[in-house]
């Protein structure tokens, strides 16, 4: 047995994880009956819909061709999701301005071309924008900076 | 003729001189965003929709929707001057239109899109006005068990016109409706799949999925890509087409939007599918000569026209049935919910201003758009030269600022890394994001109307295939898998996605 499909194959066997993570959780939730529905009946049955498909699609990889699963550049991906978390945990903390200095700084290294100057910039003019823009032109309620 | 009075009265309400303000608003932001390369609709609209926030119902939706048409058209712009479509559904404008702009003639093509997305965006606003208010009616009259089965419908139709495996694409549905349920189940209280997170327990934020979806993982997949762009940088020169270009363009124009408007209104269709079906069948029955794929102004003109009617028609069923019948429209039943608003038929009846407040918007943003585009376009092509090194920074932080704003939740920033995690995996194992997001979307509701069924029906299950209305939509949902799963018209399937 050989998997000619391994794109089909992970996505399968991701689909099985999921339904099964689901359905442990849903069952704690009581069920109930076909005529009164418990919290946890409709999730169980779109679960096994789920677990099914992903089994079928899995399997499916051993029979029909397909293409590789490509490689995963760890670079962009990474830098991206810890520019994210780190915009949140500055946000919180520090405020808006902070946080998007720090966010581009960090975020800006998720690609190759970025250049310094131009990051230094980039961060002053979207400042400037998010300040006037969502803060005071639209009112959104975003601390600017650390309230005192 | 009540038709027609009630579009005077919507164009009352889009004609205030607040919403005309907000309906520009969105066309520019729309457009301006949209120009932009690699970020297509559905991610301009997320980003964008924090500037909604503040507005009422009625202003909200007008913008947004001027956001949606404005990103397409911003769209074709992009597909005409650098080769790369700013979304998916100017793909089949790159062909001619780009050929077009090598031959020196990028000003017509710019022209004849924007006149065609008119003349399309005016005559589909009337599709919506006179098709919208029965259906409408119809909807009124289902049961339970026919809403479940129409959202089975809908979700299935969806899949079967989108691209990519058929059985990953109702996985995606369903990992899209289990998304949908986290949270309190507002029957019986019990928080469902929070992970005892108190944040979770008003569900995920679907405006966080989204940007997860569409927004970030097309960042970093172009990031992996170096980027290399034809940017057009010769003097674009009169954006009018001549009366030669129009004459040639007028039946095209027809022929697209008719096609358009048809598409836009099935469940999956949209502006997508719209485009690529009118340029298919441009080649087959246009009237020699004709040179496509080597700059013929037909090849833009139709395309075009059937992308802005398709786009527009698509809003029906998300007006009238309170379904999303493509990603972008789920983001707007999203926003209308944000907005406190219940999708569904009963918007209509109950608020009329919104309806037909937005259907009259329609036609205004297009009009908009024609004077936006046509003496601007000088300024969208600057942005053009922006690097994309510059972008996606921006990007970023417009998508981080958006998803706090929703509901001022830090929580929903790291919800966003999260997702974007998965969303990237996902999109490496080639599982298309679009019928997740419908998923999300229809979950909730299609546990309310199956526990509804089945609480009325003592739970019979078979009321779902005893009644005639329900039984015919699960008919025809088997029926359209059951067509793709067969193999030849697969093979069909395949070629006609792929062209």
């Amino acid at each position: 047995m050989r998997i000619r499909s391994p794109k089909d194959f992970w996505a399968g066997l991701f689909f099985i994880a999921v339904a099964l993570g689901f359905i442990a959780l849903a069952s704690r939730y009581g069920t109930g009956n076909m005529h009164r529905m418990g919290p946890g009946l409709f999730p169980i049955l779109v679960s096994m819909l789920l677990a099914s498909l992903g089994l079928i699609v899995s399997l499916r990889s051993f029979v029909i061709d397909g293409s590789p699963v490509p490689r995963f550049q760890l670079r962009p991906i990474a830098i991206s999701l810890s520019a994210i978390a780190l915009f949140g945990l500055v946000l919180a903390r520090l405020g808006l301005l902070a946080a998007i200095a720090a966010m581009v700084l960090v975020g800006a290294a998720a690609s190759r071309e970025s250049r310094p100057l131009e990051t230094a910039g980039l961060i002053v003019v979207l400042i400037a924008f998010s300040a006037v823009v969502f803060v005071w032109l639209l009112g959104l309620p975003i601390p600017l900076w650390p309230d005192a | 003729m009540e038709t027609l009075g009630n579009l005077a009265f919507g164009l009352g309400v889009a004609l205030s001189w607040q919403n005309i303000v907000y309906c520009f608003i969105g066309c520019f932001l729309g457009t301006l965003v949209g120009v932009l390369p690699g970020i297509g609709p559905v991610a301009t609209v997320a980003m964008l929709l924090p500037f909604t926030f503040g507005l009422g119902p009625a202003p909200a939706l007008i913008m947004l929707a001027g956001i949606y048409y404005g990103a397409q058209y911003g769209g074709s712009t992009t597909a005409i001057l650098v080769n790369i479509p700013g979304e998916s559904s100017s793909v089949v404008t790159t062909l001619d239109g780009h050929q077009m702009a090598r031959k020196g003639r990028a000003g017509p093509a710019l022209g004849i899109a924007a006149i065609g997305s008119f003349i399309a965006g005016c005559i589909a606003t009337l599709v919506v006005a006179f098709f919208a208010p029965p259906l409408a009616d119809l909807a009124l009259r289902f049961g339970p068990a026919e809403y479940f089965s129409l959202m089975v419908f809908g979700l299935i139709a969806a899949v079967v016109l989108a691209r990519g495996s058929l059985l990953k694409a109702i996985a995606m549905v369903c990992f899209g409706i289990l998304l949908g349920l986290v949270g309190t189940d507002v029957n019986s209280g019990t928080i469902r799949f929070a992970f005892n997170q108190p944040e979770l327990t008003d569900g995920i934020g679907f405006v966080a999925l989204a940007m997860a979806f569409f927004g970030i993982t097309d960042v970093v997949s172009n990031l992996e890509h170096k980027d290399k762009t034809d940017v057009y940088d010769e003097r674009i020169g009169s954006v009018l087409p001549s009366l030669q270009d129009m004459r040639m363009s007028f039946w095209a124009i027809m022929r697209g939007t008719a096609l358009g408007s048809i598409l836009g209104i099935l469940p999956g269709g949209g502006a997508l599918l719209a485009s690529f079906a009118a340029y298919m069948l441009e080649k087959k029955v246009a009237k020699p000569p004709r040179n496509f794929g080597e700059g013929d102004i037909r090849g833009v003109a139709a395309p075009e026209s059937a992308n802005n009617a398709g786009a527009q028609t698509s809003f029906i069923p998300m007006l009238t049935l309170g379904i999303p019948s493509n990603p972008t429209m789920a983001l707007m039943i999203g926003a209308l919910m944000i907005q406190g608003i219940a999708p569904g038929p009963q918007v209509m009846t109950e608020r009329p201003e919104l309806f037909w407040g937005l259907v009259a918007s329609m036609w205004v943003g297009n009009l908009m758009l024609l004077v936006l585009n046509l003496p601007l376009i000088g300024v969208w092509v600057k942005l053009l030269a922006v690097p994309y090194r510059l972008l996606f920074p921006a990007i970023f932080v417009f998508c981080c600022i958006g998803v706090f704003t929703v509901d001022n939740k830090i929580f929903d920033i790291y919800v966003l890394a999260g997702l974007s995690a998965v969303a990237y995996v996902l999109f490496k194992l080639d599982c298309e994001p679009a019928p997740l997001i419908l998923g999300f979307i229809l979950g909730p509701m299609m546990e309310e109307q199956m526990r509804r069924a089945m609480m009325i029906n003592f739970g019979d299950v078979t009321i779902f295939l005893t009644r005639p209305i329900s039984a015919a939509f699960l008919i025809a949902a088997a029926g359209m898998v059951m067509l793709i799963a067969l193999p030849s018209l697969r093979a069909k399937r395949e070629v006609a996605l792929q062209e």
